[in-house]
């Protein structure tokens, strides 16, 4: 087809004053396939818009290049109008000459916003249009893990009517929930009764993720219960697979047992009915492996309320810093101040040793200045906060990856914080780190919101951009190697040819795999090898 | 041609950048070209390559910082490639310093102005800078 070219220059209400309209429309007019020049004064405004309108449908245009304020602020804007006059959005170049241009240099940049304007002509000249069809996607969701996260994410999704299956590694639900003091205690067979008894909630126990396959709106997950197999499509995935806590037997001079033990086996003696022999004195420490965590401080202030409530023993705290920026935590903090517990700071590692059935702490103290001995009969060690059993398996089975800890996501600002490289996937709780009660809860809701906001259309947009010419693919995988989103398969084409394909709704359009391919099989409608090198060859041709 | 830089600018990081530095009137030199790409790992060593062919005085590719990249492991390949092109460069007797990446935020106008300026210095060095 004919390229048949409009380009409209926006000088934003006439605010562009160090740029020459006039002159630069001069220039333009006479390139080859322009139909015609248009200087607006208010492209982005009804007034504009209409005029804009009006023109593009009297020429008939097949191509759209506007200059104008950033892409960032317009794009989308034009893109929907050139929706509405059945021109492919994709047929539109944008130049930045207010962000990029008017406004980022001084004096008369008329030259350099026509060299703008010229790259967008010259890529706008190699566009091609871009098909979108809509793809239904099943109105239901997995939740793997039925700790406190899964089960509450599970409550919050059938509130809005979405079906939901919540598995369970283990034979019943309310995972750490069952071991953790203080915070949860009533609420947690409540919550567990209401899970059960919800309608659009399905529970398979004792269940584990043993494969998932598909992309957003359509995965097909196997399951493996026992020795039967299941298999499941879903609309969206949610991994609340939570934590373990570890104490390891060489982080302590003297091995765990009867005197110094972990906070969790703490909890389970609280639990339990309260011995004759009571502890007098019980030293709490954490802090000796990593600054960061909040988890240890949570579990120390509960642990040691609860031990003044029930023992009435006296508490100490040894810590590099008490960490209350979750929520609650400075309150608790200051009640266990005024029950008594003492709360000692340290900057070097204290040296803990055992002595007959007594324990000895010997700390200097930073804000007394002074070393500090303590002599207990119980200490309770800080635990290491590790990612649950099975996560890395798991995550090499998504193609997810993890952080240097092991746990789901690092705080990557673009997939922060419940999403992940692959569309459809969350993941949510402290299976993506120590992340305190309140951000737990602040993840489950931003999850249930971003499943609604997935599922409720009924359909995705599937934007067929990123193509494979088959003829040119040598099925050298490496696209497949590299795509981060995991968008890149091998298909069969006939009896004899196989080739890489894009999945679409997969594919999260970085382009990666369009740089790598050594075949140069992989086209990116919009950022193609061809429309990069024209804008290069417009600013060498100037 | 006559002296331009011509930068590649990741669209989640540095373009972004390059707009709000526009809009805090932060001012660079005229001779910069900005191509917008979607991430930095689409950028190419042909793309480099063919800039320089085209008589530019200096290639940035500009990404997220390290392990912020939407796309994982886009700014880190970005980074490679860049590598690869100076050391192609240097092959066929042009300065490999030509050709620089820098990483930054999208919140970092004043970083996108040090890194145009760097160059812009650069270039004074090497020559065809303005």
């Amino acid at each position: 087809m004919q390229v048949k070219m409009g380009i409209f220059l926006c000088d934003c209400g006439g605010s562009l004053k160090n740029i020459d309209f006039p002159r630069i429309g001069g220039n333009l007019e006479n390139l080859e396939d322009v139909a015609f020049v248009d200087i607006s004064h208010n492209l982005c405004l009804g007034e504009g818009k209409k005029a804009m309108t009006s023109r593009i449908l009297t020429e008939n245009i097949n191509r759209v290049v506007i200059a104008a304020c950033s892409p960032e602020f317009c794009e989308g804007d034009f893109a929907v109008l050139l929706e509405k006059l059945r021109l492919n959005p994709n047929l539109l170049s944008l130049a930045n000459i207010r962000e990029q241009c008017s406004w980022a240099h001084e004096g008369d940049v008329s030259a350099k916003a026509l060299a703008l304007v010229m790259m967008a002509v010259d890529r706008a000249r190699l566009l091609e249009p871009v098909e979108t069809k809509e793809v239904a996607v099943k109105n239901e969701v997995l939740v793997v893990g039925g700790g406190f996260c899964g089960m509450k994410v599970s409550l919050e999704l059938s509130q809005l009517g979405i079906r939901t299956t919540l598995m369970e590694r283990e034979s019943t639900l309310g995972g750490q929930i069952r071991e953790l003091e203080g915070f949860y205690g009533p609420q947690r067979e409540a919550m567990i009764k209401a899970v059960e008894k919800a309608e659009t909630i399905e529970i398979i126990t004792s269940a584990e993720v043993t494969g998932v396959e598909g992309k957003i709106g359509d995965f097909t997950v196997r399951i493996k219960k026992g020795k039967k197999k299941i298999l499941r499509t879903f609309g969206a995935i949610v991994f609340a697979t939570g934590y373990k806590t570890e104490v390891a037997a060489g982080d302590f001079p003297i091995k765990p047992g009867v005197n110094i033990i972990s906070q969790q086996r703490l909890a389970q003696l609280l639990q339990a009915p309260t011995p004759e022999a009571k502890p007098e004195t019980i030293g709490f420490i954490f802090d000796l492996f990593d600054e960061n965590s909040r988890f240890p401080t949570l579990a120390t202030l509960n642990g040691a309320l609860a031990v003044k409530q029930r023992w009435g023993s006296e508490v100490y705290v040894f810590c590099k810093n008490v960490k209350v920026d979750s929520e609650g935590v400075e309150k608790l903090y200051r009640e266990a101040r005024e029950q008594g517990v003492v709360f000692f700071k340290f900057d070097e590692k204290p040296t803990i040793s055992a002595d007959d059935d007594r324990v000895k702490i010997e700390a200097k103290d930073v804000l007394l200045g002074e070393d500090v001995t303590l002599t207990c009969n119980l200490v309770v060690a800080e635990e290491k906060f590790l990612p649950s059993e099975g996560t890395e398996g798991l995550s090499s089975l998504l193609k997810i990856k993890t952080d240097s800890r092991g746990f789901y996501q690092e705080e990557n600002v673009n997939i922060y914080p419940v999403s992940s490289e692959r569309k459809g996937i969350f993941f949510i709780g402290n299976c993506r780190g120590d992340l305190g009660l309140g951000r737990v809860l602040t993840d489950i809701f931003s999850v249930v919101s971003r499943i609604r906001e997935l599922l409720s259309p009924g359909v995705v947009e599937e934007v067929d951009r990123v193509k494979v010419d088959s003829q040119k693919c040598v099925a050298c995988l490496t696209c497949i190697r590299v795509c981060p989103h995991s968008a890149a398969q091998l298909v069969q084409i006939d009896s004899e040819k196989v080739a890489a394909d894009i999945s679409q709704l997969a594919c999260d359009r970085c382009g990666i795999c369009a740089a790598v391919c050594p075949a140069k099989a992989i086209k990116f409608e919009g950022y193609s090898d061809e429309q990069i090198l024209a804008q290069i060859e417009a600013i060498g041709a100037l | 041609m006559n002296g331009e830089i011509i930068a590649f600018c990741c669209e989640h990081s540095a373009y972004v950048a390059a707009d709000a530095a526009g809009k805090q009137g932060l001012h660079c030199p005229e001779n910069l070209r900005i191509i917008r790409v979607p991430c930095a790992g689409r950028v190419d060593i042909i793309h480099i390559l063919k800039a320089m062919e085209e008589g530019a005085a200096a290639v940035l590719v500009l990404g997220c910082e390290d392990g912020l990249c939407q796309h994982l492991t886009g700014n880190i390949r970005a980074r490679e490639r860049v590598n690869y092109s100076e050391m192609l460069l240097k092959e066929v007797g042009i300065d490999g310093r030509r050709v620089a990446m820098f990483n930054l935020a999208a919140n970092a106008p004043h970083k996108f102005i040090q890194a145009v300026n760097e160059m812009n210095e650069r270039m004074k060095e090497l020559g065809e800078g303005k």
